[in-house]
């Protein structure tokens, strides 16, 4: 008997059982669309994310207290914060007398703070103190008045720089240009506003309040650790500029050769590392559950196909009579097994794209079917049809001719 | 109790039996013993028969004769304990599963007293099924099973399913997928076992045209009025064969001068 023939017949048992096969399906189903919908999602969100920290500037890259690698894992921030110094202000001159490679170095250091005006208050704003070059290596820009200028810097200026949501806020949307708002009991004259930049997240990226930095130094003093934005002069040089960064840095805290870096540099390539390791995280762990939903399903075929096996004795022995023998009839309800869980698959794969519409449609992350998945899912369900289908299909195999034939159903 | 005639045998000779009276199926001493629990129960015990190309032979005896266990040797269900089956010139009691499959399937139709048709499948699909099995191309199966179909008088009806059929059409359909292999024997188990007296008629009509057409019939019945459509009877009583006698329709059909081959 040819494949053909096996599935046709497949199909029609499928057909004659509707609504039992898809109950059967139902644990397939739900494993295939998660493990679709979940590789869609990631892959969305990565898209995103990285959109976004592309936006952050081009060939930008930042000197901090800690790396990304001491920053994510508890243990290690926990020694980290015993060993690596904050970066305090003199770093930052030291770096730019002796740097060669980099366009421009700026410093930025920040903490969440209330702001007010007028009675109205609008709470864990991020307070920022920047030095002037930042324009530009950060992703908004100027919408209305100007940015912080280096004379801002030098007076230590209560002059502020904020975010749309500041103005929405505390302002009704009026031009607040001149005005004032009261931040830690002090008061700054706004001087310029920000273009919006929406959410990541669910997170406002428009809730902030930029001062010079040696103003923030003055109301907050200077244990803030800074953390340095560097721009290289070009893609090409972003290696070797950054190679420059540590090599100051470690001259500066005086390491020999032997010591590892007590400081952090960390460039956009390493975020969107970072954001992958946790997206991957994620992700293995809902493959992993959805595997979990695909050996139940597995089972529950196995379970219906041996049903099937004891209601159909009596069409074993009369395919036995007429010629079959045990490979047909174990070819048989292997791909019937097969085919059941592959419908199952596609079905699954249909509900995980009309979820990426949806979910596409609803939020502003760039969803779409990743074809892999979709391949991998189909061709993974049929293979634990085939893999679950084995004993049932052996054991219709295995039935003698006679007791098929003289099976009462 | 033995047939007059003894051929001897033989595997290497291709045509064996002379003229007409070639020996389509043949056993020597054969015996099939059941283990029950810790007994052994012998349901045949030593069946010496001869069934000639083109005969029409009944086989009878009551339940618990053996008459079935003998049917489904005959029929390549099952092997002999011991002894030796003859079916066309092949020893099938020594062949393995798979090469009883491929017996069953070119050598022998079955008709099944419960028709055994596979439901929600039509007729022409019921009767493709043993060329399904011997690989023959879809184009020649359907036209085959047409052509089985209309020698059962029911072109007609062909892309109906069983459950739109009347019984005794059941059984036709299950008689055209017993012809459609051109096996050399057709094996009829009480063919009219589930249908009325009028229909039961028509089916054993029916055989007796096919038999007409030059087919070798065995036909299985505990009936005496079935077992009178056939020409020969042969009597199966305590695992053993307790008579075989030619019936009155034999008598006729002996008489009668010889048939052109089919």
């Amino acid at each position: 008997m040819g494949i053909r023939e096996a599935i046709i017949v497949a199909l029609g048992t499928l057909r004659a059982h509707k609504l039992r096969s898809f109950l059967t399906l139902l644990g397939v189903i739900i494993s295939v669309c998660t493990l679709v919908a979940v590789v869609a999602m990631v892959q969305g969100v990565n898209t995103y994310v990285g959109s976004k920290i592309a936006r952050l500037g081009s060939n930008i890259f930042s000197v901090s207290q800690f790396s990304l690698n001491e920053m994510t894992n508890p243990v290690r921030f926990m020694r980290a914060k015993e060993t690596n110094p904050i970066i305090r202000y003199p770093d930052y001159q030291f770096l730019r007398a002796n740097a060669r490679l980099p366009r421009a170095i700026g410093a930025q250091t920040q903490r969440t703070g209330t702001v007010k005006h007028n009675g109205r208050a609008l709470d864990e704003v991020n307070i920022s103190g920047v030095t002037p070059n930042v324009l530009g290596m950060l992703a908004f820009q100027v919408a209305n008045g100007r940015f912080l200028a280096p004379t801002d810097e030098q007076r230590r200026a209560y002059v502020a720089f904020v975010g749309p949501d500041i103005v929405t806020h505390l302002f009704g949307g009026a031009n607040p240009l001149g005005r004032h708002i009261l931040v830690s009991g002090q008061q700054y004259e706004i001087i310029g506003v920000a273009t919006a930049q929406g959410d990541v997240f669910g997170q406002s990226q428009d809730n902030f309040v930029m001062i010079p930095l040696r103003t923030y130094q003055k109301i907050y003093g200077n244990q803030d650790s800074i953390t340095l934005d560097v721009q290289a002069r070009g893609a090409r040089l972003l290696p070797a500029t950054m190679d420059e960064m540590e090599m100051l840095m470690r001259v500066r805290r005086h390491l020999s050769w032997n010591e590892k870096n007590n400081f952090g540099i960390i460039g956009s390539d390493a975020l969107m590392t970072l954001w992958h390791t946790l997206t991957g995280a994620i992700a293995s762990v809902m493959v992993g559950v959805s595997f979990v939903f695909l050996v139940v399903g597995g089972i529950v075929i196995m379970n219906i196909m041996l049903a099937a096996v004891t209601e159909r004795t009596q069409e074993v022995g009369t395919r036995k009579a007429v010629g079959a023998r045990r490979s047909d009839i174990l070819w048989q309800f292997l791909v019937e097994s097969a085919v059941l869980s592959t419908v199952g698959g596609l079905i699954g794969v249909l509900l995980a794209y009309l979820f990426t519409l949806a979910a596409g449609a609803l939020t502003p992350i760039p969803f779409s079917l990743p074809l892999g998945a979709v391949v991998l899912a189909v061709v993974i369900s049929t293979l634990v049809g085939l893999f679950f289908g084995v004993y049932p299909a052996s054991k219709a195999a295995r039935l003698t001719p006679i007791a098929a034939l003289h099976s009462e159903v | 109790m033995a047939t007059p005639t003894i051929h001897q045998p033989s595997a290497t000779t291709a045509t064996p039996y002379a003229g007409d009276h070639e020996v389509v199926i043949r056993t020597e001493n054969l015996w099939k013993i059941y283990q029950m629990g810790s007994e052994q129960v012998a349901a045949l015990r030593g069946v010496n028969l001869q069934i000639y190309r083109n005969e029409y032979v009944a086989i009878m005896g009551p339940s618990g004769s053996g008459k079935s266990t003998l049917m489904n040797l005959i029929g390549c269900l099952d092997s002999p304990t011991r002894g030796e089956y003859w079916l066309s010139g092949h020893l099938v009691s020594a062949l393995d599963d798979d090469e009883l499959a491929r017996i069953r399937n070119q050598e022998i139709g079955f008709v099944f007293q419960t028709f055994n048709l596979l439901p929600r499948t039509s007729a022409l699909h019921n009767v493709e099924l043993p060329l399904i099995y011997s690989g023959a191309p879809p184009a020649e199966r359907t036209e085959r099973a047409m052509a089985a179909l209309q020698q059962v008088d029911l072109a007609d009806r062909v892309h109906h399913k069983p459950n739109e059929l009347s019984g005794g059409q059941r059984q036709r359909v299950a008689i055209a997928r017993a012809l459609v292999n051109r096996p050399s024997i057709i094996l009829a188990d009480e063919p009219t076992g589930n249908l009325d007296s009028t229909t039961s008629n028509e089916i054993m009509a029916l055989l007796e045209v096919l038999w007409e057409r030059g087919n070798t019939i065995v036909l299985v019945t505990h009936e005496h009025d079935i077992a009178e459509h056939a020409h020969r009877v042969i009597h199966i009583r305590d695992g053993q064969v307790a008579g075989d006698t030619r019936t009155r329709r034999g008598d006729a059909v002996a008489n009668r001068p010889p048939a052109p081959p089919a």
